[in-house]
């Protein structure tokens, strides 16, 4: 690798090989904070983040998403930009990020940073010059946009404690979500390295609370919290494993958030899946998200949506629609008496729905019209509830006859699993989709 | 005979002509308010050319703060803002809504009411259509350095963006303009931003860009593209989040080539 080609490079040239080489994380998002602008600088944040533009792959455009360099030591096997790959190399200087984020966020192209990184050199000297680059638009240029940092994991804990006083939010990513896959795939990443900085910024973030009670201008240590993402698919861990991970992670680490990204194929090597033609299982993806949903919204635990025995989700139903049709002896429920925590349960019906509901039959006896206007999806509901003791049409509570019967309501996928994943289902429509149909409508 | 009371449409010509009938103690059936330019002739009515005043205006802003609360001025507001005809008497209609309930405050809870779901749907919908634009607008730096942006949105959200913008960009003088009202916000520097509405502003100046200019342009959209994930590309997603109509204001999509210029 020639080092010492970036020198002659342009800001462009570097931009599109830093941008093209940070376009597979997927944790971005501005939202978490609101600060309004002290005035004597640029930038506030809004708590529920905005979108500056869309990209061509429907994903929202947020943040300024670049890695500060993919001149990367580490040899990651899933990754563009490990050593071994012939791909073209960059690094941007801390003055440089500082003036791009700035010069696009005057414009309003973003609402921040998101600057994520390769290791160059060693773990400490990348972390130093991104603590750097932040120093810069913070303290230099009065930067009060928002900015989300990775920490690199082995950089020493004094570099991730200062940085997190700059940064709105942190993560350190998972990579994959078992210690032997890390160790098949990143051979120079350990889980200590990737869990140390989680816990000291968990920590830190814990006191500063505290400092803040007493002292309201102390400054703020990481505001947004701290997420992370894994890599689905690229390593054979079940369903089961990997919610399993996400629920210690929001229990044990306190994070905001836990992303999971389909695995897409860019490199060839033989310790990864071989490659098939169905690009990346972003079904799968999108299921895992759902029941991420229900771990964090509606109190749901791994253990009760899978299990060692069927450890892995459903294609054909969601979780939710999966768990209330093994637990038919918990319903019907009476929507003008249930409590809040069974309501969340009831597969169409959601976490604000449910607030909805509580909060209206105070008010008087619901009927299925009104929770039609709350938002209720009754297609899917009509078989798990009743209004003052009737349901919506006399059904069978059955285990088989509802299945088919929810199957037969199209699911609203997003619109990115709709485009993809409706052509893997009907890939397997012709094979064994009648196969998987059966077992869905039997098993247990 | 109903009266229909005919103002401009503006915030202060809307809540002067809920002055007057308030005054007049219309009720809901007995009157309408009509905004010039958006009028639709009614057989067997009257029409009362609305008297605009600020004091009016503030005196009926007063009036809904203190009996309907900070929220449903919140959402009077914006329903006012709205491209809707219908915007003044279903602002009416709710204030009148209102008068009948015990606790008055209560109000925009009360969506069983046709009107009071109508101002309701409004603010809604200016609201989503201010918060799009806090992303999608773009903004250039001209030769004298002003960051200039134009828009062309359906209701009148100028002065939903301008505090956002103020908050955001203390230090710089900018100015928005919205090509479908004619109107536009400046903000000087350290100053409070105003509004200005004037329909023969000369937008010559505003093609006249900074030397850095259109080299933030071509790697703006050069980062656009290149953030794409090739085999994730998918363009009816993406349509559904950001509408054509947007697009036409942002560099990102435009036809031109990387010249900064629109
Ligand atoms: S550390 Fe691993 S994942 Fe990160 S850039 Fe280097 S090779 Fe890629």
């Amino acid at each position: 690798m020639d080092m010492r080609i970036t020198e002659a490079m342009t800001v462009y040239d570097k931009l599109n090989i830093l941008t093209d080489a940070a376009k597979y994380d997927v944790a971005c998002t501005s939202s978490g904070t609101s600060r309004k602008s002290d005035g004597t600088g640029m930038g506030s944040c809004e708590k529920s983040g905005i979108c500056h533009s869309f990209s061509a792959d429907g994903r929202c455009i947020s943040l300024l998403k670049i890695l500060f360099t993919n001149e990367c030591i580490y040899d990651c096997k899933y990754c563009i930009n490990r050593r071994s790959n012939d791909v073209a190399r960059a690094s941007f200087t801390p003055d440089e990020i500082c003036t791009l984020t700035m010069e696009f966020y005057r414009r309003n192209y973003i609402e921040g940073l998101f600057l994520s990184s390769g290791i160059l050199k060693s773990p400490d000297y990348t972390m130093e010059l991104i603590y750097a680059a932040l120093y810069k638009l913070r303290i230099e240029h009065h930067f009060q946009g928002y900015i989300h940092v990775k920490t690199i994991p082995g950089a020493s804990p004094e570099l991730v404690h200062k940085t997190g006083f700059l940064a709105d939010r942190m993560s350190v990513n998972l990579e994959l979500p078992t210690a032997e896959s890390l160790k098949l795939l990143a051979p120079h990443k350990t889980r200590k390295s990737i869990l140390a900085p989680m816990r000291l910024v968990q920590n830190r973030r814990t006191e500063n609370q505290q400092e803040l009670v007493l002292y309201r201008n102390a400054p703020r240590f990481v505001p947004a919290g701290q997420s992370t993402q894994m890599i689905i698919g690229a390593t054979p861990e079940t369903d089961y494993q990997i919610i399993q991970v996400a629920e210690s992670l929001y229990q044990k680490f306190e994070l905001k958030r836990v992303f999971y990204s389909a695995f897409v194929h860019v490199n060839e090597d033989k310790a990864l899946p071989a490659r098939t033609d169905e690009g990346p299982p972003l079904l799968r993806e999108h299921r895992l998200y759902q029941a991420d949903w229900l771990l964090r919204y509606y109190h749901f635990q791994a253990d009760e949506l899978l299990s060692e025995e069927n450890p892995n989700f459903n294609v054909l139903l969601d979780p939710k629609c999966n768990w209330a049709l093994k637990h038919l002896e918990e319903f019907p429920v009476e929507i003008n008496r249930a409590d809040y925590k069974m309501l969340l349960r009831v597969p169409g019906l959601g976490y604000k729905s449910a607030v909805r509901i509580v909060k209206a039959r105070r008010l008087g006896v619901l009927n299925f019209e009104d929770l039609k206007k709350m938002g209720v999806v009754l297609k899917r509901a009509m078989y798990f509830i009743t209004c003052s003791g009737r349901m919506l049409y006399p059904t069978k509570i059955e285990e088989d006859y509802i299945t088919r019967n929810l199957l037969n309501v199209r699911e609203r996928f997003p619109e990115e699993v709709r485009n993809m994943g409706y052509r893997q289902l009907s890939l397997f429509d012709d094979v064994s989709f009648g196969e998987n149909l059966k077992k869905a409508v039997s098993a247990h | 005979m109903k009266t229909i009371y005919v103002c401009s449409d503006t915030i202060t010509g809307i809540f002067s002509a809920v002055y007057d009938a308030w005054r007049q103690e219309k009720s809901e059936e007995e009157c309408k308010i009509a905004v010039k330019g958006m009028l639709e002739q009614e057989l067997f009515c009257e029409y009362e050319e609305v008297e605009e005043t600020q004091k009016k205006a503030q005196a009926v802003e007063v009036l809904i703060k203190k009996h309907l609360g900070r929220k449903a001025y919140w959402d009077i507001y914006h329903a006012a803002l709205s491209e809707a005809p219908e915007k003044g008497t279903v602002i009416l209609g709710t204030m009148l809504a209102a008068k009948q309930l015990s606790d008055s405050t209560r109000i925009m809870e009360h969506l069983s009411h046709k009107k009071v779901e109508r101002v309701f749907e409004l603010s809604r919908s200016v609201g989503g259509e201010a918060h799009s634009y806090k992303g999608f607008l773009r903004f250039r730096e001209l030769v004298n350095g002003v960051l200039y942006s134009e828009i062309a949105p359906k209701n009148q959200i100028l002065t939903c963006l301008a505090p956002h913008f103020a908050d955001r960009l203390p230090l710089e003088n900018w100015m928005i303009y919205d090509r479908t009202h004619g109107a536009f916000v400046v903000h000087e520097a350290e100053k409070k931003w105003v509004l200005v509405l004037d329909e023969g502003f000369d937008r010559s100046m505003s093609q006249n860009v900074s030397f850095k200019e259109p080299e933030y342009a071509r790697l703006w959209k050069s980062f656009c593209r290149t953030i794409a994930i090739e085999s994730r590309k998918n363009s009816a997603c993406q349509l559904q989040h950001l509408p054509l109509r947007y697009r036409k204001d942002m560099l990102e999509f435009g036809t031109k080539e990387d010249t900064g210029h629109w």
